[in-house]
């Protein structure tokens, strides 16, 4: 068809009306608002085609170019989406895009032509009730933005100086510390959807306490002096991005413990710094992605990812650690790649032949599969299996 | 007035008012409103002789080249449904599909018989078209509010020479072949007739005053929709008329269907192209038909007896195919078929008959007292 600007404009809006209605359903139905951004982004980068390329390149447009510029419309999409960091899963937004798509389809070489005799002699474009669909489109798309910024988490800034805690997030918060803020007694966070940035958190039990939440994010967060964990997270799921842990000197401290939380979405620690406490990052039954941390100093093991958790460690530096370095361990399966782990010393006093100073322990039946690390040694025990990548 | 015969009139039984009856229809007029005026109860009554006599087994249109009043679903969409195929539909997505002529008249005959054709139809020649106050008389039938005038081509077209040469045979009139085959023309109809010589064992040679255009269809693509058309009706008049002329050049598709066996024709010595006639026993004319409205009695007496405003061998249009000062809100009379090329340059294919008829349609709809 030679569709016209206008035309291609009506009919792009159109067809994405419904897919918005979708997008606002879904966005209602699991409080997720990336597929309302996915749309957004979709008819964003359409019309932007639109108006930039198709008029101009394509006065005719036949049947099968729809194929090759879907996939080019796509590409964009997901490439902004990423950019954007919309936080849309790769095969529910990929499903969302080929769904919309096949809608269009269906609509243009259909639908259209069905409800408006003229519709392909117009150029695409919808008469009287073209403006009326733009607007109902660019309608619900500002109903339900709107609806989503309104309902976004409230943000609460803390000043900076000493806040007593115990601080407890029990609903969807931004939590952002001003420099210098410091909380002391711990951070406790039971909703969803919280987001604590910027805090410097002293003492407490465990510092920040995550339990039976999904989707929250500690963004630069320092923590000293807990009794136990620095950051403990119980049936949740994590997102650690470039915190600041330790020196952890109390007897039973230990950096990260991410644990029970296999039924839960994958966590996910990424830039921090640890200092001492028996262990650095620790997961049981649980599925974690360790990247990029500095682990140094711990009395146990520097990383560690056992009883049947399913995770992975890559790019980590882990130095001065006692008896293990990486352990995998209880029928967990690992993959370690490209992880340098510096000197491990033997913990003789503990007996257990497994923590004579190893870089890398698989234990236990659990599966280390191993690419590029740089570790003096790599061992496995009590049928714990390594695997190495050719 | 015989209210019997509706407010809305048809002149015009072929393809052209056929598409208009079955557009007319889809947007709720009742078949008892319409009637439709011509010699010939069978809408293809002129088109299949002469399809036959070119042995035209595939449409030059595509999916769209149907008298039905959506566009969807096309030919292709049937016949894929028809066969459980999806071939018609990629073929139809490459611009590559084209319905066989037996296809098309099946489909005519389908749509003929659920539409009410039958019962609106009166058989009358119409030979002038009568201005009245609410509507116009047509040779003592009507009057009628809204009337569309769809004549048709006007007569086969012959070079003058060959009027009255006994060789002279026209490409649409029933023919065979001769051992030695003349066709003059370089449009569809005459590439048409040099694989059909050639196919009956021939030797065929190409008269033409000047080589053929090859597009896939009549007029360049945009201008089936309003992205050309909008151009189009924006030229001052002479320019328009320039081009229309320009795009009533002799063309026919691009594509080794056509050139394969020309080609290999050439290299055996049984075709070739010459300027002039060389007393071969047989010429083809496959020349076309008679152009313009002063061929068509019809509408030649429409244009003196109403002074209506005319360009070069057009009659101008408004842009919905209709006839300005014989069209306000009260009454329509618009032109389909050839005679609408002002508003639409493709208006003798069958997307043209339906752009006239959608605009007519939408004329007469919006007629509170039709």
């Amino acid at each position: 068809m030679s569709y016209t600007l206008r035309g291609r404009l009506e009919t792009r809006l159109a067809a994405a009306l419904a897919p918005l209605l979708a997008a606002s359903a879904l966005a209602a139905a699991d409080a997720e608002w990336w597929p309302l951004k996915l749309a957004a982004v979709m008819i964003a980068v359409g019309v932007a085609f639109d108006l930039f390329a198709y008029h101009r390149l394509l006065p005719y447009q036949p049947g099968w170019l729809s194929v090759p510029l879907g996939l080019l419309e796509l590409g964009a999409v997901m490439g902004l989406a990423l950019a954007l960091d919309l936080r849309a899963p790769f095969g529910a937004a990929l499903a969302f895009f080929a769904l919309s798509w096949l809608l269009a389809q269906v609509l243009v070489h259909a639908g259209l032509p069905l409800l408006r005799l003229s519709y392909a002699e117009d150029g695409g474009e919808l008469g009287r009730v073209g403006p009326t669909v733009a607007a109902a489109a660019l309608v619900v798309f500002a109903f339900a933005g709107g609806l989503a910024w309104a309902t976004r988490p409230p943000t609460v800034h803390l000043a900076a100086g000493v806040h007593r805690g115990p601080i407890v997030l029990d609903h969807a918060v931004r939590l952002v510390g001003a420099p210098g803020a410091v909380v002391r007694g711990g951070i406790r966070i039971t909703a969803d959807d919280v987001v604590v940035r910027g805090v410097t958190v002293f003492g407490g039990e465990n510092g920040i306490a995550v339990d039976d939440a999904e989707r929250v994010l500690l963004d630069d967060v320092t923590i000293a002096g807990p009794v136990l964990d620095a950051i403990n997270v119980r049936r949740a799921s994590v997102r650690i991005h470039d915190c600041h842990i330790g020196p952890l000197t109390g007897r039973y401290a230990q950096g990260i413990d991410i644990s029970f939380s296999i039924d839960r979405p994958p966590s996910e620690v990424k830039g921090c710094t640890i200092t001492g406490g028996q262990e650095g990052i620790v997961s049981h039954s649980a599925m974690v992605h360790v990247e990029d941390n500095d682990v140094s100093g711990t009395s146990m093991r520097g990383i560690t990812l056992t009883e049947m958790s399913m995770g992975s460690a890559e790019g980590n530096q882990v130095s001065d650690a006692v008896g293990v370095g990486i352990f995998c361990g209880d029928y967990s399966e690992c993959e370690i790649e490209g992880n340098r782990v510096g000197r491990v010393r033997p913990d003789l006093a503990s007996g257990d032949a497994f923590r004579l100073g190893f870089g890398i322990v698989a234990h236990y039946h659990a599966l280390a599969r191993l690419a590029e690390n740089d570790t003096p040694s790599v061992r496995s025990f009590a049928q714990g299996r390594i695997e190495r990548e050719r | 007035m015989d209210e019997s015969e509706g407010r809305v009139a048809i002149v015009g039984a072929g393809l052209a008012g056929f598409a208009a009856y079955a557009t007319l229809r889809h947007g709720g007029i009742a078949a008892e409103e319409i009637t439709v005026l011509g010699p010939t109860r069978d809408p293809v009554g002129v088109w299949r002789p002469r399809a036959a006599a070119i042995r035209q087994r595939f449409m030059r249109s595509e999916s769209d080249g149907h008298c039905l009043p959506t566009s969807f679903p096309g030919l292709a969409v049937r016949e894929a449904l028809r066969r459980r195929s999806v071939l018609p539909l990629v073929r139809s997505a490459c611009d590559r599909y084209h319905p066989t002529v037996e296809d098309f008249l099946d489909h005519v005959a389908k749509l003929r018989s659920r539409s009410g054709w039958d019962e609106s139809f009166r058989a009358a020649k119409i030979r002038r078209v009568h201005a009245a106050d609410c509507g116009f008389a047509l040779d003592g039938h009507g009057p009628f509010r809204h009337v569309l005038l769809a004549p048709g081509h006007p007569g086969l077209a012959f070079p003058r020479e060959l009027e009255e040469d006994p060789r002279a045979v026209h490409a649409y009139e029933p023919h065979d072949y001769a051992d030695r085959v003349t066709v003059v023309g370089a449009g569809m109809a005459a590439a048409t007739e040099w694989l059909n010589a050639l196919a009956a064992g021939s030797s065929v040679v190409s008269v033409r005053r000047r080589e053929p255009e090859r597009r896939p269809l009549n007029v360049p693509r945009p201008l089936f929709t309003r992205r050309g058309l909008a151009a189009f009706h924006a030229e001052p008049a002479e320019r328009r008329a320039a081009l229309l002329r320009d795009w009533s050049a002799p063309s026919y598709p691009p594509g080794r269907v056509w050139d394969e066996p020309l080609d290999r024709a050439a290299r055996r010595g049984r075709f070739r192209v010459e300027a002039e006639l060389n007393g071969v026993e047989q010429v083809i004319c496959a020349t076309g038909f008679r152009r313009g409205f002063r061929e068509s009695p019809l509408l030649a007496r429409l244009v003196d007896d109403h002074n209506l405003e005319t360009r070069a061998s057009w009659i101008v249009l408004d842009p919905d195919a209709t006839v300005p000062a014989l069209t306000d809100r009260t009454r329509t009379l618009a032109l389909a078929g050839v005679p609408g090329q002002w508003a639409f340059p493709a208006a003798d294919t069958l997307v043209g008959m339906k752009y006239a008829a959608h605009g007519f349609l939408r004329r007469v709809v919006a007629c509170r007292t039709r």
